[in-house]
């Protein structure tokens, strides 16, 4: 979808309907967020409704690290210790691998 | 079309049908596949994994056939192509060398041992020094003095290698063709040359034997059970089979429990063994000698028990998975003890048991009892009468029996499971005063070679099953000795004893059958049409297997030959007998006896086999470790819980291997 085509009030509505999305345990939302209305928000020569969606952009970002940083150390954390949790690795995973602990 | 393109087609299709389409795989032309793989597998128990292991996609190795053990330092720091792939001659197959390949295994892909055609002389035993430590009867409990093997170490000669954990594959080789290949391909290709390093392309094996369980028993047993994953596979099974029973006079074995005026003499015998590598396990001495003279004695006892029956009964149990802390027996003390076996433990008068008896020297056998319970006097009491008997049971015959040393355990045994439920008097009969005579216990040499079983070469095989040998004329005397002894034990009259012989033919079939060939006329005749394509051209696999719906071949040739043994032959149609009924009217029999509707022989001027129906008390008990069946206590150390791994391919295969940099620049290149 090309973002030029749209006048300002939908391009703010669209921002703002991600940013709540994403608040739904969807970051990918914000990411998305992130990476098409950056231009749009710090690239572009300002407009009425760009601060709105500079708002909706950054808080977005910060989110999306928050959920990186979470993630990263849960997937550490699992993919290390699983072995050693025996009976709650086990009930926590989806496959377990065949032959190795 | 026109008549142009028709005629090329037809052109074509001739000269393809003249010159011949040949396809050839490329696989065909790299690859040389192993014929005979033998692999040594994972099994897990409560608190350990044993066995060996091989990546998901198989371990390759460069091929190096080892010299010496001073060639290890090639394979373990020197050689400048890791990992290798070691080929041992058997010899060389010991425990400082495995141990020594086991701490490099960053630079051991596999090893790959050549098993050789007659035994080595020096001996193997890859068992334990003390087999079934922590499930006998001698714990802390009981006597502390006992445990652990304190007074005498059983196995001396047991190197322990089949209880340690590798994570590469061992393989097993037949020493043939295909191994002359493999040596050849090193010699080829992966020679030392004046102390240069060998060039690519080198020669290498890849060894695929994955094994999906892996930690312990109870993590297996879980994992077997996760409900919630894409796709549930089970990775490992229980070890376990069934027990073989028949008593000397009928009991109603629908009615579970105690019995009044039931007095029962357990002869009991084990019928497994194991081996390093998996489903090899021949166990001539170490099970195949005890239960061939117990199935002797039975039949020798066969007319006594009818025509005079003794005042008690006399129980024959043969028991399966005794080598991994005794499964059989286990299960059968439990059931007796939870009212689901057709005697209980008050029943129990006396254990008489057979164990290795191939091996005597000087024609002695050794009497061995449990010191801690002749502590009390009435035990010790019958053991001394159980002893008498067995000497006067021995008189006239080639057999002296003695005594061990008075404060020596006993040796491992069914019997000791019986101990540990409750103080019974009982006498384990063997061949050697303490420890073991047995130099392969438990391992793929304790074969008819080691027993001298030896036939003229030029009979034929049906010559052979008839030809008596020297071991089996030995067997006889002690089969004779043991019916005589329990004869006398259930209350016989010493007058019948010189009656009661075993027929040295029977001996010499049964060692024929089990230890060199079981598809033979003899046993042809004894089992049902149904099993006819499960005897086999090789020795019988004695080991005891993962416990499923259908037994496996000791269990079942020693449930027909038992039932042959001391069975009677009546005359029933096939369809009764095959209902458990004497005619349309009887509900009776089902609870006293088993029939069996066998193939019987083909008679000389005749095609079809003359079937009859076998009426007998020969039943099959489960062989399943309580910890499994009802407790599911998979940690536990009152029953044994082993298991055994699944797996998927079992296979190898040899090819020239390139160097590691021409593949990665052919990679990029591509």
């Amino acid at each position: 979808m090309n973002l030029e085509r749209l006048p300002n009030e939908e391009k703010l509505s669209l921002c703002r309907k991600y940013y709540l999305g994403g608040f739904a345990f969807l970051p990918f939302l914000w990411l998305v967020n992130v990476v098409w209305f950056f231009r749009e928000a710090f690239v572009k020569p300002a407009y009425t409704e760009q601060l709105q969606i500079k708002t909706y952009v950054k808080r977005s970002a910060f989110g999306l690290l928050l959920w990186v940083a979470v993630l990263t150390t849960w997937i550490t954390i699992f993919q290390h210790f699983r072995a050693e949790w025996g009976e709650v690795g086990d009930y926590l995973s989806f496959t377990i691998p065949l032959g190795i602990p | 079309m026109d008549l142009l393109s028709n005629k090329w087609i037809v052109n074509v299709l001739i000269c393809c049908f003249f010159i011949g389409v040949g396809c050839n795989s490329v696989e065909k032309k790299i690859y040389v596949h192993l014929n005979y793989t033998v692999p040594c597998v994972r099994l897990l128990n409560a608190t350990h994994q044993i066995g060996c292991q091989s990546s998901l996609s198989g371990n390759v190795g460069v091929l190096h056939v080892l010299e010496s053990e001073d060639n290890l330092d090639w394979v373990l720091s020197k050689g400048p192509n890791p990992p290798y792939l070691v080929i041992l001659e058997a010899a060389l197959f010991t425990r400082s060398i495995m141990m020594k390949l086991k701490n490099g295994s960053n630079r051991v892909a596999g090893v790959a041992v050549v098993a050789p055609n007659t035994n080595p002389t020096e001996p193997f035993s890859p068992y334990t020094t003390c087999p079934n430590e922590n499930t006998g009867v001698y714990t802390e409990k009981y006597d502390p003095a006992y445990a652990h093997c304190n007074v005498t170490v059983w196995n001396p000669l047991g190197n322990g290698l089949a209880y340690e954990e590798f994570d590469f594959p061992i393989f097993s080789l037949k020493d043939d063709n295909d191994t002359q290949v493999i040596r050849q391909c090193f010699l080829d290709h992966n020679q030392v040359v004046n102390g240069s390093a060998p060039q690519y392309p080198l020669c290498a094996m890849q060894l695929y034997s994955h094994m999906s369980a892996v930690t312990d028993t109870a993590t297996c047993m879980r994992r077997n059970d996760i409900n919630f994953s894409i796709s549930p596979e089970g990775v490992c099974d229980p070890l376990g089979d069934s027990n073989v029973w028949a008593s000397s006079r009928p009991i109603n074995t629908t009615q579970k429990g105690h019995k009044n005026s039931e007095n029962v003499i357990i002869a009991a015998a084990r019928l497994d063994s194991r081996s390093f590598f998996f489903d090899i396990a021949p166990g001539a001495q170490s099970s195949v000698t005890g239960f061939v003279s117990l199935l002797a004695a039975a039949h020798a006892l066969r007319n006594a028990t009818q025509e005079a029956p003794p005042n008690r009964t006399i129980l024959y149990t043969f028991f399966q998975g005794e080598t991994f802390d005794y499964i059989g027996s286990s299960r059968m003390v439990y059931d007796m003890e939870n009212n689901q076996f057709a005697v209980d433990l008050d029943n129990v008068h006396s254990v008489l048991e057979v164990g290795q008896v191939g091996l005597r020297s000087d024609s002695q056998l050794w009497l061995h009892s449990d010191p801690v319970s002749r502590r009390n006097s009435s035990v010790n009491d019958e053991v001394r009468k159980l002893i008498e008997n067995l000497q006067v049971a021995s008189k006239d015959l080639n057999v002296t029996v003695n005594q061990p040393q008075a404060s020596q355990p006993l040796p491992p045994s069914s019997f000791q499971r019986f101990l540990r439920a409750r103080p019974i008097p009982g006498i384990v009969i063997e061949d050697h005063q303490s420890v073991f005579t047995n130099r392969y216990y438990e391992s793929m040499y304790d074969n008819a070679e080691y027993l001298n079983i030896s036939y003229p070469s030029n009979l034929t095989a049906d010559e052979q099953l008839e030809h008596i040998t020297e071991t089996a004329t030995a067997l006889t005397e002690v089969a004779t000795m043991v019916a005589r002894a329990l004869y006398i034990q259930a209350g016989g009259e010493e007058s019948r004893l010189p009656s009661i012989t075993a027929e040295a033919r029977l001996v010499t079939r049964m060692l024929y059958s089990l230890l060199i060939k079981s598809n033979n006329s003899w046993f042809q005749e004894i089992i049902p049409s149904e099993f006819m394509s499960r005897l086999t051209e090789k020795p019988t696999n004695f080991y005891v297997g993962v416990a499923n719906w259908q037994s496996s071949e000791p269990t079942f040739l020693v449930q027909y030959l038992l039932a042959n043994l001391t069975g009677t032959v009546v005359n029933v149609t096939k369809e009764d007998c095959q209902h458990q009924r004497e005619d349309d009217k009887d509900k009776e029999s089902h609870h006293l006896y088993h029939y069996m509707w066998v193939q019987g022989s083909v008679p000389p001027n005749g095609t079809q086999r003359e079937s009859f129906c076998v009426r007998s008390t020969v039943h099959l008990s489960k062989a399943l470790s309580p910890a499994f069946d009802p407790l599911k206590e998979y940690t536990s150390t009152e029953y044994s819980t082993w298991t055994e791994s699944r797996w998927k391919t079992i296979k190898g295969r040899i090819f020239l291997v390139a160097s590691h940099e021409l593949e990665v620049s052919l990679r990029q290149s591509g």
